[in-house]
């Protein structure tokens, strides 16, 4: 039981005394028996890893915490039914968890506009962080999470399950075997967009409810119900609409597969809803130039076959033939042939235990997850210039190197967000 | 509840009439020597020309013409002169590839032989919707025509007469149409020899009005704040003082549209191709909107947009 605080406390003694920092200090550092967890966010996706985690035999869960104290208690009510011996302990400010010594892990299902500081606090405060999509608000959050991580050495898992899969493994094996020659084109789509949710009244938040800390980072707003659970997507202020909610899901398997690189321009248009208070996208076309690929992705399904019944998917475009996917399922159509796997292309890449599994081994070898922070950040950031492209309406012409749109500093601007104080 | 509009309407054209400022706001949309500011389909006969200083048409199924601006709100008066069995019409809110899909005819017609009933003469939105009060017809005089489009009303007036009123909404056909487009003359529809003459063509923009555009941002039909809010976007930095104050109301649709309508003034003000004028404009005014000393949400959105023409 000790055993979490020793390791933490020996990391903390190590990484001030030596100068070569903590990242190596952790590397050389045994693996405990437990793994102490404590989740920030208890609702949806909160309440998934909450169960996700306390099935895995090594895990401790010793700390809840979230901004709603009815979400609270009725997460720590749900651990404890699952989890006869749980004593999770309650907080409101994630803070109060970071400053316990005796926490190894800490899972993330914030709001959106909160996944890069409680990272980059956690990661600072020596914790590893199982992080939900999508990686962060903002484009330059980002890099200050990657910088942060690299400067801690701690270990970071982006919550996209089905990463783990066996469909996207096999896509990627088949995509870099060449059997479809070179891609030239991907399509990427989600049907759907942000409904504009009415022109609620402001009201005063439920006393329930710490409205100033939900917040955070992001610019003060009156409170309505819309603005918050369930719905908080819609607005800018907090996310980026159903685009973001669901463009890792998809762009996972084009980066898996092919690792674009050289990003050029991104290019996007659309409309926000007219029917309410939401002002991100009600519908989001955008085409994206890496070097010697083009993707697109739109809102409605692209006119190949067999697209117009996936409600999201991603459809390959190679010289020999095509291959059209989603989570589950994958068609490779080769000439006249329609397949659904190609036996020829040997089975190269590892499976996954599990996206928790992969991340607590993670933990313990202090290796690179499968998810990984560099990895989730390159995937994220076409999502971030499509969004800014949609914003400005006008193509953004970007230096992938020096991570910068050239000739527009509104871009640029658009690409960080001052965080209200005084969460910085 | 469109009664009460009518009403309003009323009193808004005895307002505008009383004012009679020279020009009423109203601008000349023909020079009096070439078809500058107009256009004819490619692939069709020209149909049209200026003579004379009056615009006319001749050529039997000739290209129609249409505006290169586009309009979506808008008082449109001209004066126009019918030969014998002449047949010609106004087209509004209209796309040239496909004028009578996308919009609608206001008929301009002989009281030729066949007799054609309320939904097919002069002042019909034909087809759609008859006159109710059915103008004077005669051929080879000079007649007024005032067409105003209004959001959702569309009224036609003949020799100061309200021939004809329609709720676009209210009819089915109408309610499916664009809400701005072209406006377009149809060529010579009869036959070889016949002819129709129009003369000052006259447009008074309602959607360059300020006051006409916010008041817009409270429409109950979505797509009717959608246009204002691109009315609004078009007047560009003018309008962010405006629109600022708006933010300080109490109505959440009202604000919620010159929320996005500040956004996108300021974001076409910074792009790279953008004037530094405008840049300066915009900037400017998001001062003077600062200046106002606003609540917190609207100061913090309106110094946070000032950022975006920051060099």
């Amino acid at each position: 039981m000790k055993s979490g605080i020793g390791r933490r406390h020996f990391l903390r003694q190590t990484g001030a005394a030596l100068a070569a920092g903590p990242l190596i200090a952790r590397a050389q550092t045994p693996p405990s028996e437990r793994v102490r967890v404590a989740h920030i966010g208890t609702g949806n996706m909160g309440g998934a890893h909450i169960q996700a985690f306390a099935a895995l035999p090594e895990v401790e869960t010793v700390a809840l915490c979230d901004v709603d104290s009815v979400r609270l208690a009725e997460s720590a009510k749900r651990l404890v039914q699952r989890k006869p011996t749980a004593k999770p302990e309650t907080y409101t400010d994630y803070r109060r968890i970071l400053e316990r010594k005796d926490i190894d892990v800490v899972t993330c299902a914030t709001p959106d506009h909160w996944h890069a500081l409680v990272a980059i606090h956690a990661f600072e405060a020596g914790k590893d962080v199982y992080g939900e999509k999508p990686l962060s608000y903002s484009l330059r959050e980002g890099q200050r999470m990657e910088q942060t991580l690299r400067r801690t050495g701690a270990v970071f898992q982006l919550g996209t399950q089905i990463h783990a899969e066996d469909n996207y493994h096999r896509v990627a094996e088949i995509i870099r075997s060449g059997a479809l020659g070179r891609i030239g084109t991907v399509r990427l789509w989600k049907n759907g967009g942000t409904r504009g949710l009415g022109f609620p009244p402001n009201q005063k938040p439920p006393d329930t409810l710490d409205w100033n800390l939900w917040l955070g980072p992001a610019p003060y707003a009156d409170y309505t119900p819309v603005r918050c659970h369930g719905s908080f997507r819609s607005f800018f202020d907090y996310s980026g609409g159903v685009f973001a909610d669901f463009w890792c899901h998809i762009a996972d398997v084009l980066f898996m597969s092919l690792q674009p690189e050289g990003l050029s321009t991104v290019d996007a248009r659309g409309e926000v809803p007219g029917d309410g208070i939401a002002d991100t996208p009600k519908w989001i076309d955008a085409d994206f130039a890496f070097k010697g690929l083009n993707v697109h992705w739109t809102t409605r399904p692209p006119p190949v076959p067999g697209a117009e019944k996936m409600s999201i998917g991603a459809h390959f475009e190679g010289e020999k033939g095509t291959l059209t996917c989603d989570y589950k399922s994958r068609k490779i159509r080769i000439g006249k042939e329609v397949l659904d796997d190609l036996p020829d292309v040997p089975v190269t890449l590892p499976r996954s235990p599990g996206h928790h599994r992969n991340f607590l081994d993670a933990v313990k070898s202090r290796g690179l997850p499968e998810s990984n922070l560099p990895y989730a950040r390159k995937m994220t950031l076409p999502m971030h210039l499509a969004l800014t492209s949609f914003r400005l309406k006008r193509k953004i012409v970007w230096d992938s190197v020096k991570e910068e749109a050239i000739g527009d500093p509104a871009a640029n601007y658009l690409l960080g967000r001052t965080n209200r104080a005084p969460f910085v | 509840m469109s009664a009460l509009r009518f009403v309003c309407f009323c009193s808004c054209l005895a307002v505008s009439a009383a004012c009679g400022a020279a020009d009423g706001g109203f601008t000349s949309l023909l020079n009096g020597k070439d078809l500058s500011g107009w256009t004819m389909l490619p692939g069709k006969q020209p149909a049209f020309a200026v003579v004379d200083g009056l615009l006319e048409t001749r050529v039997p199924g000739g290209s129609d013409l249409f505006t290169v601006a586009r309009y979506g709100n808008y008082v449109l008066r001209f004066e126009y002169l019918l030969s014998k069995v002449g047949n010609s019409g106004v087209l509004i809110r209209c796309d040239p590839k496909n004028p009578w899909g996308t919009g609608v005819e206001v008929q301009l017609l002989a009281p030729w032989t066949p007799y054609r009933d309320d939904l097919h003469c002069t002042g019909s939105l034909y087809g759609h919707v008859a006159v109710t009060n059915r103008p004077d017809e005669t051929t080879g005089v000079w007649h007024r025509m005032e067409i105003r489009c209004d959001r959702n009303v569309i009224e036609v007036s003949v020799d100061g007469r309200r021939t004809t009123v329609a709720d676009t909404r209210a009819v089915k056909a109408l309610d499916a149409k664009l809400l701005s487009g072209v406006i377009g003359f149809q060529s010579n529809h009869s036959k070889q020899g016949e002819f129709a003459q129009f003369r000052k063509i006259e447009i008074r923009d309602l959607d360059a009005d300020q006051d006409y555009v916010l008041a817009g941002f409270s429409q109950t039909d979505e797509r009717f704040r959608v246009q204002a809010r691109e009315a609004a976007v078009a007047l560009g930095p003018a309008m962010i003082v405006p629109l600022a104050r708006v933010m300080e109301g109490d109505a959440a649709m009202a604000r919620s549209v010159a929320r996005q309508a500040l956004f996108d003034i300021v974001a076409a003000a910074s792009a790279p191709q953008a004037e530094a004028a405008a840049r300066d404009a915009a900037a400017r005014a998001l001062r003077e909107a600062l200046g106002a000393k606003p609540s917190e949400s609207t100061a913090g959105y309106v110094s946070w947009l000032s950022g975006m023409l920051r060099k």
